[in-house]
């Protein structure tokens, strides 16, 4: 792994920062070991292992795909609508090609479940080479043009499996239903979403790390334009790069079909695709391109996964409302943590001015009422207090040291 | 508003005192000396002339009068009061105003609203007082003879009109010191007679001016005073009427040539590129071309300099044979006789051909890969092994380049950040110099690059080009490209104006040629 194109902040095997996020999954881990009053990690460690491990997986393949758009400068929102698209396209296939076995929950047949599954990763092709073609040809910003495709692939998604079902079944259906034992065995079996996202880990490592291809991507992420002077068809590049981050997320779909025995494309992986950005980002990767590694973005999944397993176990009731919040605390947490080094040396202050003296309530009621919502009022009162305190301080400190800086 | 009648306003005035006195201000950047020990005085209502070459310090002079940068050593006094400019908002304070030669503008807003940026007029509320900022902008545009409307989003005007625009923000703070960076490089003849025109206005106001021009004409017909500097130092200060621009073009070039130089005529061979008739269209631009009916040639073993100051199309010109510039150029490319017309620069590389980018961070170098990665990503291909991109084989296939250039790092996967400037230069050659080229482009290649590297830069080019390679080198600096060519062409705004032979080219005729309108050095400077 020591052959990742840059030569900064690399360790053994891995970076420091990865070393860094091997370190806060473990703290994670033990944490909610200790903490959680089930003690589930402790009890049932098989059955929490399969849970994350599944869930890791899911979030991981597309993650990866993400993590590629992202080195090479882009950016790809439609992750989560592609999926939606891909579990419809493979059910709708099966369907088309096997109306009674579906209807009739009986077995479709090996070759049925591979049409199905190709017809997902085609679609997964021609949507990547859309974006490629609207962002290359057309000229779209890749925000604008995944945007796009986000809002517009989950409607049409839904007008597939709505029109699919209205033709060949007696009702029309807005989701489809597949009870094919092959999918049901994936569902049972955790371990092949596990082995199919590290097969694609390697793949995807080896892809960035060992080919002429990664290189590019890294060389287009880092410089556009001195990478298309340099002789690089950067218009290639980009159209790989988005066709491996939409077939990652077809790839992906096929398993929520198995997970849930369902294509429902309404809320099917509904803002997942923010999970991946965040996974990549957690993981290491610059939004601004270039930057970014396959075990950083694998870590950065597995981190992302264990703290909302976390904070499920602590939280018992109704845990999914905060996954949203998790995700959006990690990720602040994750990039400000990766820029301490130069906040230090930097003289650059956190709490600046009057922005600094209203972001300081903000924070203390941000935190204040969490904690009052998942324990008790009173303890959110007391976090906000000292919430209050720390940061009153620290605002405290740093203008004094602004002072002494002004007079020096 | 001839130059007789300015002569005598400001001369004849002997008020006390000082608008700028400048005092040993000195600037450094990583590798260069921008300005060194540089003192200026200039009198209240003074208009002053600053000339000198590209990279001589004027601009860097400028932002610091302006307070963009700060100077590292030196003092600076505003109408007798000591300034210590921590931005330009603290300059424009004690009115001191710059029109820069690159264009500010926010494209969408209007130029009401360009003019007042930063210093909104407020009106009942506290709400944007539209009204008058567009009342006060028709003002100082029509003060301008401009005649567009203050409400014209900015982006919807020529290039022309736009610097006037500039003009007038300059003129909205009522500065009692202005600063103009070459303000006609924009404007056609007739914008630039009523620019002139508005100076003369300002100057019956009392406003000193600082005025920074290539074009010897006008700075003859408006200075009341010429300042020269060369390489960041002052070279002296005089009386309009008791110089002649042939004598201030001679204070430019001044310095002797640098040791360097490779006198031992290289054999030509046969010849590589054929360039006739190459036009390349600026439809946004008053002038309507970057490029008009350029022609050249370039043999095996010969390195042919292209000279002109900026914006002359020396970049242009290399782009467009390296298939990276926008299309729609006509006229003729010829690679070892048959015609050739690349749309990518990875066409041009497969034929041949290579090119070192004049903006080294901007266009040429990968901060994110390694010193290997930098140097190896055009010819990738070759450090394969069964597919897969092998790492000894890339660290051999870098070895050769990286001896070859000499450059000096820790390894090959060494941060390529890291390395001095000089030595990021020669793993960009390097990197070119793998994909085996029989024509160089090299597009300014030692900016910013200390002069022992220049020095081994020019060895290095010497020996390609022994070696039968082609070079067309572009350069800022002529002592640069009358060290290493064998022949000079000389570019002013897009067309080719001279060709000399190393026998035959002097720093002072190329100057002549590259600054065009400036050939009628008799017509000028006559004092009443």
């Amino acid at each position: 792994m020591t052959a990742s194109p840059s030569a900064s902040s690399s360790g053994f095997l891995l970076r420091r920062s990865e070393w860094a996020l091997l370190a806060a999954i473990v703290v994670a881990v033990v944490l909610t070991a200790i903490i959680d009053a089930n003690h589930s990690y402790w009890f049932q460690p098989l059955a929490s292992l399969r849970d994350i491990a599944r869930s890791t997986a899911m979030l991981g393949m597309f993650a990866l795909g993400a993590a590629v758009v992202i080195i090479a400068g882009g950016i790809d929102l439609s992750a989560g609508s592609m999926i939606a698209l891909s579990t419809t396209v493979c059910a709708s296939t099966m369907l088309a090609l096997a109306p009674a076995g579906m209807v009739g929950f009986k077995p479709v047949g090996g070759t049925v479940v591979a049409a199905g599954c190709l017809a997902s990763l085609l679609a997964g092709f021609l949507v990547g080479t859309l974006h490629a073609w609207l962002i290359t040809a057309v000229r779209l910003p890749p925000f604008i043009a995944t945007l796009a495709t986000l809002v517009g692939l989950r409607s049409l998604a839904r007008a597939l499996a709505t029109s699919t079902t209205a033709a060949l079944l007696p009702t029309k259906n807005s989701q489809i239903n597949v009870y094919d034992p092959m999918f049901k065995f994936v569902r049972d079996n955790v371990w092949i979403p596990v082995a199919v996202f590290g097969l694609l880990a390697f793949v995807t490592w080896l892809l960035l790390t060992r080919t002429v291809l990664g290189r590019h991507v890294h060389a287009l992420g880092g410089n556009e334009q001195a990478a298309r002077l340099a002789g690089i068809r950067t218009d290639n590049v980009k159209w790989f790069a988005y066709c491996y981050a939409a077939m990652t997320a077809a790839l992906a779909g096929l398993f929520y079909v198995a997970n849930e025995s369902v294509a429902a494309p309404a809320n099917q992986a509904r803002g997942h695709e923010l999970n991946a950005i965040a996974a990549a980002v957690v993981g290491g990767c610059s939004l601004s391109g270039g930057v970014g590694t396959v075990p950083g973005t694998v870590l950065g999944t597995i981190f992302l996964r264990v703290v909302i397993d976390a904070v499920s176990k602590v939280i018992k009731t109704e845990s999914e409302i905060y996954e949203g919040l998790i995700v959006g605390v990690v990720v602040v947490l994750a990039v400000t943590f990766s820029q301490v080094g130069q906040l230090a040396k930097g003289g650059r202050r956190l709490l600046p001015g009057a922005l600094g003296l209203c972001a300081i309530p903000t924070l203390a009621i941000l935190a204040g009422g969490v904690v009052a919502m998942t324990a008790s009022p009173r303890a959110g009162l007391a976090a906000g207090l000292a919430a209050l305190g720390l940061l009153g301080a620290l605002k405290a400190w740093e203008s004094r040291q602004a002072a002494a800086a002004g007079t020096a | 508003m001839t130059g007789a009648s300015t002569g005598h306003t400001a001369a004849d005035r002997t008020i006390e005192g000082h608008a700028i006195l400048m005092r040993g201000i000195t600037k450094r950047f990583p590798g260069v000396v921008a300005l060194d020990d540089v003192s200026l005085d200039v009198r209240p209502g003074e208009l002053r002339a600053i000339c000198g070459e590209n990279g001589a310090g004027k601009s860097t002079l400028m932002k610091i009068l302006s307070g963009v940068y700060r100077p590292d050593a030196g003092t600076l006094e505003i109408h007798g009061q000591p300034a210590r400019f921590t931005g330009t908002r603290d300059a424009e304070r004690a009115g001191v105003a710059i029109i820069h030669q690159e264009l500010n503008l926010v494209e969408d807003l209007s130029v009401a609203a360009n003019v007042f940026l930063g210093r909104e007029q407020r009106g009942w509320a506290g709400l944007i007082d539209d009204a008058t900022m567009e009342a006060e902008t028709a003002r100082l545009l029509d003060m301008l003879e401009c005649r567009i409307s203050p409400g014209a989003p900015a982006g919807s005007l020529r290039v022309g009109d736009q610097q006037l625009v500039e003009i007038a923000k300059a003129l909205s703070l009522d500065a009692s010191i202005l600063v103009m960076d070459e303000p006609t490089s924009a404007l056609t003849e007739a914008e630039s007679v009523r620019l002139e025109r508005t100076i003369q206005r300002l100057r019956e106001r009392g406003t000193t001016i600082l005025y920074i021009s290539h074009k010897m004409e006008e700075v003859f017909r408006l200075a009341d005073r010429i300042t020269v500097l060369r390489d960041g130092r002052h070279v002296r200060t005089v009386e309009r009427a008791a110089t002649t621009p042939t004598e201030i073009t001679g204070w430019m070039v001044g310095r002797e040539i640098a040791g360097h130089s490779f006198h031992e005529p290289r054999p030509r061979g046969v010849k590589l590129l054929e360039v006739r008739g190459l036009t390349l269209p600026w439809p946004e631009h008053p002038r309507g071309y970057r490029l008009a009916d350029v022609s050249l040639d370039l043999h095996a073993g010969e390195i042919v300099g292209v000279a002109g100051l900026m914006g002359a199309g020396r970049t242009e010109l290399l782009e467009t044979i390296f298939g990276c510039s926008p299309p729609t150029w006509t006229g003729g490319i010829r690679l070892d006789g048959l015609p050739v017309r690349f749309t990518h620069p990875r066409e041009a590389c497969t034929a041949g051909i290579a090119m070192v980018t004049e903006d080294r961070k901007r266009l040429g170098l990968f901060p994110d890969l390694d010193v290997a990665g930098n140097v190896s990503l055009c010819s990738l291909d070759q450090a394969k092994r069964g597919g897969f991109v092998s790492r000894a084989r890339e660290e051999a296939l870098v070895a050769e380049p990286l001896r070859d250039t000499g450059v000096k790092t820790p390894g090959p996967h060494a941060a390529i950040t890291g390395l001095s400037g000089g030595n990021q230069q020669k793993c960009i050659i390097g990197r070119w110099l793998l994909t085996k080229p029989r024509i160089l482009l090299l597009d300014d290649p030692t900016r910013g690059i200390d002069v022992g590297a220049k020095a081994e830069l020019y060895a290095l080019i010497d020996r390609l080009c022994r070696q039968g390679m082609g070079v067309l080198l572009t350069s800022s600096e002529l002592p640069e490209l009358l060290t290493l060519s064998d022949r000079i062409v000389v570019l002013a705004e897009g067309r080719l104006t001279a060709e000399f032979a190393r026998a035959d080219a002097t720093e002072h005729r190329i100057l002549e040629a590259a600054t065009g309108r400036t050939a009628r050095p008799t017509s000028v400077g006559a004092a009443p």
